[in-house]
């Protein structure tokens, strides 16, 4: 399914400049950035996995296309505008060992662009470090993004400790380790909810605001 | 048909209990070590992992055993299916042989009666038995499902 991604070519080259140009045309169009990352980023570093599985681009170029990726984010992050004044407060991270994050900053700034106040903690964060950062900050939302299946025991551990110390606090998981089956394990927590991605993310937060 | 094949035979293998896991996790260490010392002695490496791919096999060793463990604790018959067919595509395509995975399994037989205790051994076994027995359905299938958009991710 070779889908026609303008994004992809220049990413793959490591051409920074015209994989900017396309984000910026994109954003001075008022595409909403929701979009910008579901329909271009993302299947773009999809594409890119499976080009690395087949061999047929390096690991090098893969570490480059996302790299790049990265710093379009930063550029998009810099035009995030939004005049409400952040009322709740999420912690986002992924696990430890974990080191796939660009799913989680884009989660990260969805929650931004929704109003929150967020604290992106980023890749392999430490389990003692993430409770300890809950309990400084006290959100009202913690999301953990999860892409390779074997971090799901940290998950459990994870997940053990948070709903025994803060059993109120809002957890969210996803990434794309529960497209392998990994959901199976949430039948054990029923107060955290998986979602898929930024769009029934922004749908959650709709309804949060509203008191869910 | 294949893969229904394996996902069912997946989900009959004996689940592994609680002390048995601890110890393959608590061991986690030693049994990557000891599988990287003992693939890396092979006179035949270069023929099973291809050129320049050591520190691809010694990547795949360690996430094995962190995979394996969260199989173990979780068991899931068709993540596991689904990564082991993964596995052998991605490795192969990465000039990985099709004899590489026979001999590594017959590697992790030896490391695993070594290192673990004989009642631990005992209850982890069958899930190796069934990747072993398995290994030409795995080729037959891993070599089918190329194409993007088939492979999940
Ligand atoms: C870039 C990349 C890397 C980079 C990551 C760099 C970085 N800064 O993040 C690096 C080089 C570190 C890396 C390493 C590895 N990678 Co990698 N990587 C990728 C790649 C190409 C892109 C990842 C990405 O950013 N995707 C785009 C984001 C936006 O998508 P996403 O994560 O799914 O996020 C979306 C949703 O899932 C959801 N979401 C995500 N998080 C959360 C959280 C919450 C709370 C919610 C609600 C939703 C949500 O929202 C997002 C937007 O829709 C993927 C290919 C792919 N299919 O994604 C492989 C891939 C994920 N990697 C893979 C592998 C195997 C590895 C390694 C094991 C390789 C190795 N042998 O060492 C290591 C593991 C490292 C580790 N311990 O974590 C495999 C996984 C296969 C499998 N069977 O599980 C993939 C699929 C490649 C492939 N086709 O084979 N990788």
């Amino acid at each position: 399914m070779a889908t026609e991604n303008p994004i992809l070519k220049p990413l793959l080259s490591g051409n920074h400049k015209a994989s900017s140009k396309i984000v910026t045309d994109m954003m001075s169009e008022s595409v909403p950035v929701k979009e910008i990352y579901e329909r271009v980023l993302k299947p773009a570093l999809y594409e890119v996995g499976e080009l690395w599985e087949q061999n047929k681009i390096s690991v090098a170029t893969e570490h480059l296309a996302s790299a790049i990726v990265e710093s379009l984010m930063n550029e998009i992050y810099l035009q995030l505008r939004t005049s409400k004044k952040p009322e709740k407060t999420a912690v986002v991270t992924c696990l430890e060992n974990e080191h796939h994050q660009i799913g989680a900053r884009m989660v990260s700034d969805i929650f931004e662009l929704n109003g929150w106040n967020v604290y992106f903690l980023g890749a392999n964060t430490p389990q003692n470090d993430l409770l300890n950062y809950i309990r400084m900050v006290k959100p009202q939302l913690v999301a953990i993004s999860l892409s390779i299946y074997f971090h799901l025991p940290t998950l459990e551990s994870t997940l053990n400790q948070i709903s025994s110390e803060f059993p109120k606090l809002q957890v969210l998981i996803g990434g794309q380790a529960f497209l392998r089956g990994a959901l199976k394990i949430l039948s054990n927590y029923p107060g955290i909810t998986y979602l898929p991605d930024l769009n029934a993310i922004e749908n959650f937060l709709i309804q949060y605001k509203h008191g869910l | 048909m294949d893969y229904k094949y394996l996902a069912e035979t997946a989900g009959k293998i004996p689940a592994a209990d609680k002390n048995a896991v601890n110890e393959y996790r608590e061991k986690s260490e030693y049994l990557i070590a000891g599988i990287n010392k003992s693939m890396s002695e092979r006179h035949d490496l270069k023929e099973l992992i291809g050129e320049n791919n050591l520190a691809m096999m010694k990547d795949n060793h360690a996430n094995h055993v962190r995979f394996i463990h969260s199989i173990l604790k979780n068991p899931n018959a068709e993540v596991l299916t689904d990564t082991v067919l993964w596995v052998f595509r991605a490795y192969q395509n990465h000039g990985f042989a099709a004899n590489y995975w026979a001999a590594q399994l017959n590697s992790w037989f030896h490391i695993l009666k070594r290192e673990l205790s004989p009642e631990s051994y005992r209850q982890i076994i069958p899930l190796y038995e069934w990747m072993q027995v398995n290994i030409p359905l795995f080729e037959k299938l891993s070599n089918k499902t190329t194409e993007p958009g088939l492979s999940n991710h």
